[in-house]
């Protein structure tokens, strides 16, 4: 009643008229920045996701999402960015809560890291367990959180890191990489004939996954099953580093020391490397510039150490964000592509690997037999390769704090110290206990 | 009457007179720019503190204060001991040889010959070229199988194969591999510094002394350096500030390696701050560069205005 009384006392004037329809004109530009990018919007669905190192991949995949968006009508944007960027982008879309609805994440702990940003895909890994077996170790590694049941990620591929030798020369030496004293035994004998066996022990992913394999297949690891405890410390560690350090004088070259990721590629391109561990890109590489060469590369398992044959790997999973516009969108699309995984899987020549048991029938296409390569059974060996490939973290869950470890290198150098000589090998692994041990500290006071 | 009643200022002509008021021009051109730095600088800056002073992370974005407890962990760590060592040598040392560079560009350009000017724009090629291209041109230089660096020298029969330098393999020759791109990328800028400090020196000043029977280096150290010491320093300044603060050649170039030899604050900052999510401590190790900034600052433009006067 009160504030009726003056209505019709006001007046309108052109000046204040003016005023008004200006302020209200200039709210939205004045209030974008801090206006919280979570209003739904039902008619669009955004993704971003690495650059894949396949190219035939991004392409399918940007078809494969606009075909699902015009059945839907939806619009579908893809973007790739550089895996190097994968982790500034998700912190910069965390902070501004705002961004795509689908962050396709490279990395094992992402999950972990973001899961308080991520919605909970528990229905969703269920559901699709129901329709296409267990999830992976790796699956369950990337994307679960014990202590409260969910999902912070739909997990969706792992990429394996087999062994790759010239065959030829390791015929004519008579021997064959199969375990990791073979492959120092037989890298020495090859290294005198100029063809060394090429690990990167520099800074960047591929030793970082490497290494970590080696230390499994010798019993050893950075942390225990439960995540709990750095158990790094330990005889089998001491082992495994002192087998680095006698790989490397040799088999090995100093030039490893400065690798990055492209590098043992390069160098079993080159013919000069006998044997590398990595994903079959490098192999794929060589298919095209090489066709001799190629023909001569074989893939075979990574070698077995003295406990078990176990080798680490790369992963990509699915986290939808909760500021996400079109979350149900996001979760309708993450179930079709799922439905569909097996054009995924021959989109990326068989590089991107399930994380569910029969995500991927077997025998695999492509990996069963390979058309493009001779013998076409050449790949047949990496459809098992869930039985000896694990992430970051390994027996225990990724995490922040596994993750902080990965990136600083820190089992890169312990390896790379005791090789170079600048420590032994007791204390370069007392040295990577202690930092890995400061890393958990901080990460258990903020977890 | 007439005079008195069109002696009422227009809204328009006050405007003007504000605007002719050289206080309150002053204040609106450079108003933009004082909101900019506050905006883009201050407020990040200020940020940057209180994320160092708390325990904010990617995985819990809590804002409540630890006190110096991110600065402790950060100082105990030896890594990072040996990060602020890396930091230094990459900053002065890319800073003196750009230096070095810049000077003898300079002295090279002032003397006339057949397509300076061609010269003088192309000098300018590292500082304009993005620095991502320029790096992997760099990483390639340096690379271990295909070096073209280690490639010549194996040509010209000075090293073999197996003895060639292992650039960015072996601690010291990383270092001083990121060094040297840094020092290219700087050497332009040193270049131009230098020029315009020489060509302001008046003629007769060096015919003087010339005159007088002073040499070439006399006359460039005794003269030549000291009157243009001022503008090498604000060179200097900028060139210490960029570079400390960089970390794009080592992120691009060694991500550190090996062995964290090549490992420097910006670089360490970016991986824990934001690739691993401790955005605490990650501000605390990217802050630790501010003491260090502050006082080069100060005794280089203290050092400036003295010599001014």
């Amino acid at each position: 009643m009160g504030s009726g009384g003056n209505k019709h006392n006001r007046s309108v004037t052109r000046r204040s008229f003016l005023k008004a329809s200006g302020a209200v004109g200039l709210a939205p530009v004045l209030s974008a920045p801090f206006v919280s990018g979570a209003l739904a919007d039902n008619t669009a669905l955004t993704i971003v996701q690495w650059s894949h190192f396949v190219p035939a991949f991004d392409t399918w995949f940007d078809k494969f999402a606009k075909d699902w968006g015009d059945k839907n009508k939806i619009a579908v944007t893809v973007d790739h960015i550089p895996v190097q960027d994968v982790p500034a982008r998700a912190a910069a879309e965390a902070s501004a809560q705002s961004g795509h609805d689908i962050f396709g994440f490279n990395g094992s702990g992402g999950a972990h890291l973001y899961r308080k940003f991520f919605i909970n895909l528990a229905d969703l890994v269920k559901e699709t367990e129901k329709k296409y077996g267990a999830v992976s170790i790796i699956g369950k590694q990337l994307g679960y959180n014990a202590d409260d049941g969910t999902w912070s990620a739909f997990p969706d591929y792992y990429i394996n890191f087999p062994g790759m030798y010239q065959k030829s020369l390791w015929d004519e030496i008579g021997m064959k990489p199969d375990t990791w004293d073979d492959v120092r035994l037989g890298g020495a004998k090859l290294k005198a004939k100029g063809k060394p066996v090429g690990i990167s022990l520099g800074h960047s992913n591929d030793p970082s996954t490497t290494w970590r394999g080696l230390l499994w297949s010798y019993g050893a690891s950075e942390q225990d099953e439960a995540g709990k405890k750095i158990i790094l410390d330990s005889k089998a560690t001491v082992e495994a580093v002192k087998y680095v350090a006698a790989l490397y004088k040799e088999a090995m070259t100093p030039e490893v020391l400065s690798w990055n990721d492209a590098s043992n590629n390069q160098y079993l391109a080159s013919g000069v490397g006998s044997y590398i561990i990595n994903p079959i890109s490098a192999y794929r590489t060589i298919q095209q510039s090489n066709k001799t060469l190629a023909d001569d590369i074989f893939v075979i398992e990574p070698p077995r150490g003295p406990v078990k044959r176990i080798m680490g790997a790369a992963s990509e999973f699915y986290g939808i964000w909760k500021f996400a516009k079109n979350k149900e969108a996001a979760i309708e699309f993450l179930k079709y592509y799922r439905d569909n995984w097996p054009e995924a899987f021959k989109a990326s020549s068989g590089y991107n690997n399930p994380c569910f048991a029969n995500l991927v029938p077997k025998p695999m296409p492509i990996l069963s037999n390979d058309p493009t390569s001779t013998p076409p059974t050449k790949l047949a060996i990496l459809q098992d390769s869930d039985k000896w490939s694990a992430i970051p973290g390994y027996p225990g869950p990724a995490t922040p704090a596994t993750d902080e470890i990965y990136y600083a290198f820190i089992l890169n150098d312990m390896m790379a110290k005791a090789a170079t000589g600048a420590s032994s090998a007791e204390d370069a692994v007392k040295e990577a206990t202690q930092r890995c041990e400061a890393i958990f500290k901080k990460w258990a006071r903020r977890t | 009457m007439v005079a008195i009643a069109d002696s009422v200022p227009k809204p328009a002509a006050r405007f003007r007179f504000i605007l002719d008021r050289r206080d309150v021009l002053g204040s609106l051109m450079v108003g933009p720019a004082i909101l900019y730095v506050l905006l883009l600088v201050g407020v990040p800056f200020l940020m940057a503190v209180y994320y160092s002073l708390s325990a904010y992370t990617i995985y819990d974005p809590s804002w409540s204060f630890v006190g110096l407890d991110n600065f402790e962990d950060v100082v105990a760590d030896p890594v990072f001991r040996q990060t602020l060592y890396n930091t230094f040598i990459f900053t002065f040392g890319s800073q003196l040889l750009g230096l070095i560079l810049g000077k003898f560009g300079a002295l090279v350009l002032l003397r006339p010959f057949p397509g300076r000017k061609l010269v003088r724009a192309l000098v300018i090629l590292p500082w304009a070229v993005p620095i991502a291209l320029a790096t992997v041109a760099w990483q390639w230089m340096f690379d271990s199988l295909y070096s073209v660096i280690n490639w010549t020298l194996i040509a010209l029969g000075v090293v073999t194969r197996s003895d060639a330098p292992n650039w960015l393999g072996t601690p010291h020759l990383a270092m001083l591999s990121v060094i040297v791109v840094n020092a290219w990328r700087f050497f332009p800028f040193a270049i131009v510094i230098f020029l315009a400090g020489i060509t302001a020196i008046p003629q007769d000043v060096l015919d003087a002394a010339t005159v007088d029977g002073a040499g070439f280096w006399r006359r460039n150290y005794q003269i030549i350096m000291p009157m243009i010491l001022p503008i090498v320093a604000v060179g200097l300044i900028f060139g210490i500030v960029f570079t400390f603060t960089d970390l794009s050649i080592v992120f691009l170039m060694t991500m550190g390696g090996p062995v964290g030899a090549t490992s420097v604050l910006g670089f360490s900052g970016f991986q824990t701050g934001i690739v691993s999510g401790d955005v605490s401590h990650g501000a605390a190790i990217s802050l630790f560069m501010l003491p260090v900034l502050f006082v080069v600052v100060v005794a280089m433009l203290r050092f400036i205005r003295r010599r001014e006067i």
